[in-house]
């Protein structure tokens, strides 16, 4: 192409022409604040996961309290309650740790194509655990929430002087059904601030990954 | 980081930054962003610095990691951040004496290259600067075979940019 040789003679020729930057100024620079994207997703990965042990610990201080304790007990679920909880921890701390691992191996020096991999790795794996934790929730929600509704209607209900009292099927149908698409709902709403932020985050790695993966194919 | 790698790595750096130079003029347009990209890149060389064993040379181990930062770990429109401040326009200067003709073809094919992709842009600046195809497919991760083949294609592309009517 005649273009591009015209072009490569005068890339060479002005390769040297560039206004040079002082030893000085290089020593300022070095002492700069990286602003790179792999500096934010670290920012935002650790108040993900950060979030998700405070909401975790706030899960946890719920059994301080003697009546959430008794309710539990008496609901007769005390059991699954603490291995819930104790399979909470176990698996917030895996992601950390693989979080952790992962990160550790993003190296600025690989060729781009392992780079981009490991990097989008890493952001898989907070991914995951978000989709970890908002399933948790959701589900803790749901059968907890429901719970409470059921209790509350019959106290509700053997208060207005009912003596053996039972949830009509259509009421906890319709309670269930609220609950469910208000879960989902609040569950959605959270996964897709989450998706936008790391489309903005993310997109320029992702094309340039397909785009690379596309040479290969 | 140990102080004592700091006077060894100004000192190679300030040698070579032509390199960042390039890769800047290539991927930012403007020079504020020309300026932040290049220091940028000379974070990114510096935190690397440690683990650089002087394997390769100095310049090969530069240009990576100048590319990678420049295709994925700079953030584009960013707001102007902090940047060290240097004198100093960073566009090239051309001999006085030139071909009228020659200078309209250079400023459309340059034209050209910056509507390419980040990738593209890569393997044409590895292609200006006279690397073989090992060192572009060892530096992008992918075959030597395809790395050519997509050069090809690039040319194409370019040549459709330049004429898209195909006249």
């Amino acid at each position: 192409m005649k273009e591009l040789d015209l072009l490569k003679k005068d890339w060479q020729k002005n390769s040297g022409s560039f206004e040079q930057v002082s030893e000085n100024d290089i020593y300022k620079m070095i002492h700069k604040k990286s602003s790179s994207v792999v500096k934010w997703i670290f920012i935002v990965s650790i108040i993900e996961l950060g979030l998700g042990l405070v909401s975790g610990l706030a899960l946890s201080f719920t059994k301080y309290d003697e009546k959430n304790v008794e309710l539990i007990k008496h609901l007769g679920v005390y059991g699954y309650y603490i291995t819930a909880t104790v399979v909470l921890y176990i698996v917030i701390l895996y992601f950390i740790f693989k979080f952790y691992t992962m990160f550790r191996k993003i190296a600025v020096d690989d060729n781009t194509k392992k780079l981009l991999s490991t990097i989008l790795k890493t952001r898989k794996v907070v991914k995951q655990y978000i989709a970890f934790n908002l399933s948790f929730f959701a589900l803790f929600f749901i059968i907890f929430g429901g719970y409470l509704f059921y209790e509350g209607y019959l106290e509700g209900a053997s208060k207005n002087g009912v003596i053996h009292p039972e949830m009509p099927l259509n009421i906890a149908l319709i309670s269930f059904i609220v609950l469910i698409l208000a879960t989902a709902i609040f569950t959605f709403v959270f996964w897709l601030i989450y998706k936008l932020i790391y489309g903005l985050l993310l997109k320029r790695l992702q094309n340039n990954f397909e785009e690379l993966k596309k040479i290969d194919l | 980081m140990s102080e004592n790698l700091e006077p060894s790595f100004v000192k190679q750096l300030q040698e070579n930054q032509n390199i960042i130079h390039k890769i800047c003029r290539l991927y930012t347009a403007g020079e504020d962003a020309h300026k932040d990209l290049f220091q940028e890149i000379t974070i990114q060389l510096w935190k690397a610095f440690p683990k650089f064993r002087g394997e390769s040379k100095f310049s090969t181990w530069a240009y990576r990691v100048a590319l990678n930062t420049a295709i994925t770990l700079y953030r584009k429109n960013k707001r102007s951040i902090a940047t060290v401040e240097y004198e100093g326009k960073q566009h090239f200067t051309h001999d006085i004496e030139y071909n009228y003709e020659e200078e309209e073809q250079l400023k459309l094919m340059y034209q050209a290259v910056y509507q390419l992709n980040d990738i593209e842009k890569a393997l044409v600046f590895m292609y200006l600067e006279d690397k073989d195809y090992t060192e572009i497919s060892e530096t992008l991760g992918i075959s030597e075979v395809n790395a050519r083949v997509k050069m090809n294609r690039i040319k194409g592309k370019l040549k459709k940019i330049l004429n898209p009517l195909g006249v």
